[in-house]
């Protein structure tokens, strides 16, 4: 699989390219978006560091690294950043370029695009169980049909381009 | 002359497939504010959770679903945030970008679909705040929440980031609390409002999300709020589907009554509580009481 990766991996690093030099640079370290980071205090991301590393070309190291994959993709970094940088924006980035490089993908990502190959959804229908415990499923309560893609095939090869090959 | 306004719904997977109590509200109290949905099949995940795995597929996912929509010609009421964003980022990224749009057009040719960005997006808030009016709202209310105290949740994805045009304000968002207000409640500001429910963590880092969870529902237990509403199903798993354990992660028993906002306008509107779902909130709903109105 590593060759057909290789398309999407320098379309990826066109993005980190273009956010290093033409976005980061109008970083002066104000930390606005670590103080107000969701991620911070629980999970010690700071935003206003990975721009740093970014602008000093530390691409590698913050792709390997798993701190990029604690952002909560609240968006207060980019709505406060005084400059427009958007952390988060570099934090989708850094992420996507970790899976292209096929780097482990972390938690359930994997299961879920799976899922979305097979039922076009992350899940299928689950059954839930109410407050006195009785198990419900979707059907048993009037709700129609779940809509899905109707041509499977079609859907799945659609997704494959993208994930998997050239675009 | 009563004019029903139509909507295409565009379900996502979250309010589908588990989150059936937001589902059924939304389907019962819309049609008494003359809201007319309209069930499309095809549709598939909207992308947004694929967005740290492949951002392109987002965009590719979030196009085919507009492309679809577009063939019915009534705006797009998506119920979840996550859906909303994702539908919306594309819809101004396709919208500005020509050769972005030619491209993703190659790519939905495969299924007959073409993108031409003639549809709008809704979301809940906006279609019952702006879309609907308050007024028409205030005009159906048959049992007033006097004197109840809620808390209104809004959800990252919802106000964030404002630069692509999202449902309210990204600091001081406030027609949740019109709507309370609507309906008699009465809506309390607390410090936390915007803080995050943790929900994007769950696919990696479960017991991180459960923390946030934790930490927001224990501030608004402590500062005497009644009840508390959102309007994302994503945020609704965290807040009530997983309450007992997200109070483990903060050592404190958490006994929030968590509803959807539009469940909440449903027992305004005299709706009775199983069809608004209220059995499906393993949150203590049954705590929530309000003067009986006229």
């Amino acid at each position: 699989m590593g060759e057909p990766q290789s398309e999407l991996r320098k379309e990826i690093n066109d993005r980190l390219s273009k956010l290093k030099d033409e976005i980061s640079d109008y970083c002066f370290q104000c930390a606005k978006c670590t103080s107000g980071c969701e991620a911070h205090k629980l999970l010690e991301l700071e935003p206003h560091k990975v721009v740093a590393l970014l602008k000093r070309g530390l691409i590698n190291e913050l792709v390997n690294s798993d701190v990029i994959w604690t952002c909560m993709s609240c968006f207060k970094c980019r709505e406060r950043c005084p400059q427009k940088v958007a952390p988060v924006e570099i934090l989708f980035a850094l992420k996507n370029m970790a899976v292209a490089t096929g780097k482990q993908i972390p938690g359930k990502y994997t299961a879920m695009l799976q899922s979305i190959l097979s039922t076009g959804l992350i899940q299928d229908t689950q059954q839930v169980t109410t407050k006195t415990n009785k198990t419900i499923k979707r059907e048993d309560i009037g709700l129609p049909a779940l809509s899905k893609p109707m041509d499977a095939a079609k859907f799945q090869a659609g997704i494959m381009k993208i994930a998997m090959e050239k675009v | 002359m009563s004019t029903k306004k139509k909507y295409s719904l565009f379900p996502g997977c979250l309010m589908p497939t588990e989150q059936y109590a937001y589902e059924l509200s939304v389907r019962e109290v819309l049609p008494l504010l003359d809201v007319e949905l309209l069930d499309v099949d095809d549709f598939s995940c909207c992308g947004e959770p694929m967005k740290s795995v492949n951002q392109l597929l987002t965009i590719y996912l979030s196009a085919r679903n507009l492309a679809i929509a577009e063939k019915h010609h009534h705006d797009l009421f998506v119920p979840c945030p996550m859906c909303h964003l994702a539908l919306s980022e594309t819809k101004r990224i396709l919208d500005a970008d020509q050769s972005m749009k030619e491209r993703v057009n190659v790519m939905l040719s495969a299924e007959g679909l073409t993108y031409h960005g003639k549809i709008n997006v809704v979301h809940t808030v906006d279609l019952l705040h702006d879309h609907i009016g308050l007024e028409a709202i205030k005009n159906k209310v048959k049992t007033p929440l006097s004197g109840l105290k809620i808390a209104a949740h809004y959800g990252c994805h919802l106000i964030r980031p404002s630069e692509i045009g999202r449902p309210d304000d990204s600091e001081n968002p406030q027609k949740i609390e019109a709507i309370l207000k609507a309906i008699g409640a009465e809506p309390v500001d607390y410090a936390q409002k915007l803080d995050c429910c943790g929900a994007p963590l769950l696919a990696n880092l479960p017991e991180s999300a459960l923390t946030k969870t934790g930490q927001k529902l224990q501030a608004v237990q402590d500062q005497g709020i009644q009840g508390f509403v959102d309007v994302c199903p994503w945020c609704h798993k965290m807040f009530d589907s997983r309450q007992t354990k997200a109070g483990e992660t903060v050592a404190a028993k958490l006994e929030v009554p968590v509803l959807y906002l539009t469940q909440l306008l449903g027992l305004a509107l005299g709706v009775n509580s199983e069809k608004l779902g209220l059995d499906l909130n393993l949150s203590p709903v049954e705590k929530l009481v309000f003067k009986e109105g006229k």
